[in-house]
């Protein structure tokens, strides 16, 4: 049963706690911090089914195999990636340029948790915020609260077990949106980690305290002609499918070379796949786009394919396992061409490399700039190509998208459940958030003279009739 | 270990170890039942003290609640121990010296 009692929260009882926490937080040796965060994790990894069970069971997102693996990359991938991160005291000390590095905390974080990673997200958060020395208040949604506050009350009793500060995790109950405005502005927060939906991410870059936020995605894939067709499939199905498709990397829309084209489809059918009709689509359209809204259908987000084609009423095969929409353009005409979160693609067939590429660019500024990019392909010059006329933050490249953006399981990114957009998605980062990002580095500069500045006449400087050219010859002789 | 020393009005609580959560709450009590009677000035001496867990900042706030402002004095505190205060931010409230 989902409580959705508004309870009146203590905003500045919570904020008190938060700050004392970081307070006692401050004192920690990085032996103690890591002790805390080791602690944390083996806690959180022993609970990952149980979490995962309960995630589904409460939000009727996903399925718990997949929401198990979230749980494993939240907190083993995640762990073993920061682990050995210096975020106490002195990290760095370059005798050349006479800079010491050192690593501060941030003070209370503010997590925002989604619906559709809540446990996940809430145990990944809750990690780097204690090894970076930070205490975290998590606000889970409304329709997760159980999963996602249960996940936090673990990891807070392992905390508590190997001494860290009182109230170094917080978590509330179902907020309402005022009350979380005013944490979010409240004066003793440090840092939103924003992960989320659009108009909570907005509230939280506009309540004046710093943000890390996510943007939308509208991932799309592209087989180049030079790709090996059935591991493309193979692997598009492993992202598209895994936990049924909530992940916003997750990809939205395939484009093909008509070369290849029918093989493609011809392999999508073999693997599951089911091609609508015009009238099946429009079926599907009106049970997984919100018109009204213009964004996907709540109602769709992480249903298999075939509970989405009975709501649509639509007859499929009993084998299906994805829906794919061919179209032929782009936007609010194409609602399918938009993120859905849900075991539905976007097809299209390009005529060539570059009407592909063209195509892929206009479904990524369709909603989902700055997020992620897919391509399938061995020609490293076309893979490059692409790379380059995209604006995401990560272009993953023959791997399946949610995994591979993610980080940790297909490449080196870090693993992570907030995925910066850069400035394309209003973000300030195009970097997998994580524990990096929640220090503060101080710098002590020690005295290094820049021998050319120095020697150099610098009443040159006050002379108009000299230009850079000029100056450069100058400041740059005998160097 | 705490030790007590009353004179001219002031009960001066002299801390001698690490303040971590089980030494506080050995103290924690026995601080309190003084503090509740007493009509003059609290002061806590933290001079051999680098470290202060949450189970003594909630003992200050205790203290502070219980006789009010501008007779609870904490002295002697590190540069650790006093950025933990202004972090928290009890300098508001309390006077630390």
């Amino acid at each position: 049963m989902n409580e959705k009692i508004s309870i009146p929260i203590d905003v500045d009882s919570i904020m008190e706690k938060a700050s004392c926490a970081a307070a006692v937080f401050s004192q920690l040796s990085q032996e103690h911090t890591d002790r805390i965060v080791e602690a944390v994790y083996r806690a959180a990894f022993d609970s990952r089914v149980r979490l995962a069970k309960l995630a589904v069971e409460e939000t009727g997102i996903g399925n718990w195999r997949d929401k198990v693996v979230k749980n494993v990359v939240a907190t083993q991938l995640v762990y073993h990636d920061i682990k050995d991160l210096k975020t106490v005291g002195i990290i760095s000390e370059d005798e050349r340029k006479g800079i010491v590095e050192i690593a501060q905390p941030l003070g209370p974080i503010f997590a925002v948790i989604p619906v559709t990673n809540p446990t996940s997200t809430v145990l990944f958060k809750i990690l780097i915020a204690l090894k970076t020395r930070n205490p975290i208040i998590i606000r889970p949604h409304s329709s997760a609260i159980r999963c996602s506050n249960e996940a936090a009350r673990i990891c807070y009793e392992a905390a508590l077990k190997e001494d860290a500060p009182e109230d170094c995790i917080q978590w509330l109950e179902n907020t309402s949106r005022t009350e979380t405005q005013v944490l979010m502005q409240h004066k003793k927060l440090a840092l939103i980690l924003a992960t989320g939906g659009g108009s909570l991410v907005n509230a939280a870059y506009s309540s004046g305290t710093p943000a890390l936020g996510v943007g939308a995605g509208n991932v799309p894939v592209f087989i180049e002609q030079s790709a090996d067709v059935p591991f493309a499939i193979e692997q598009i199905l492993i992202s598209k499918l895994f936990d049924n498709g909530t992940i916003c990397a997750s990809e939205q829309a395939v484009v093909v070379e008509r070369s290849i084209a029918a093989e493609t489809m011809n392999e999508f059918k073999r693997k599951g796949a089911h091609f609508l009709s015009g009238e099946e689509m429009k079926r599907i359209e009106n049970v997984a786009y919100d018109s009204g809204k213009g964004v996907m259908s709540v109602g769709v987000i992480g249903k298999t394919a075939l509970e989405i084609a009975q709501m649509a009423g639509i007859e499929v095969p009993p084998d299906t396992r994805l829906l794919i929409a061919p179209l032929q353009g782009i936007g609010k005409d194409y609602p399918i061409s938009s993120e859905i979160l849900a075991p539905i693609l976007a097809f299209y067939v390009a005529e060539d490399f570059k009407h592909a590429v063209n195509l892929c660019i206009d479904l990524n500024f369709h909603g989902g700039i700055g997020h992620t990019a897919s391509l399938f392909s061995n020609d490293e010059a076309k893979i490059k190509e692409f790379a380059c006329v995209m604006n995401a933050g990560r272009v993953v490249v023959n791997m399946p998208a949610s995994q591979g953006a993610v980080g940790g399981m297909y490449n080196s990114l870090y693993p992570s459940f907030t995925l910066g957009c850069g400035t394309g998605g209003k973000n300030i980062t195009t970097d997998n958030i994580t524990a990096r990002h929640l220090l503060n580095i101080q710098r002590i500069s020690r005295r290094r003279v820049n021998q050319r500045f120095e020697r150099f006449n610098k009443e040159l400087y006050f002379d108009e009739s000299l230009d850079s050219e000029a100056i450069e010859r100058e400041y740059n002789r005998n160097f | 270990m705490v030790g007590y020393m009353e004179e001219g009005g002031k009960l001066c609580c002299k801390f001698e170890q690490r303040l971590d959560t089980v030494n506080c709450l050995a103290f924690e009590n026995e601080i309190l039942e003084k503090v509740k009677g007493f009509a003059g000035e609290i002061v806590f001496d933290l001079e051999k003290v680098n470290y202060v867990a949450s189970a003594f900042l909630r003992l200050c706030l205790r203290v502070f609640k219980e006789i009010g402002s501008g007779r609870f004095t904490v002295i002697h505190v590190s540069p650790e121990v006093k950025r933990v205060f202004k972090i928290a931010g009890f300098d508001k409230d309390l006077k630390i010296q």
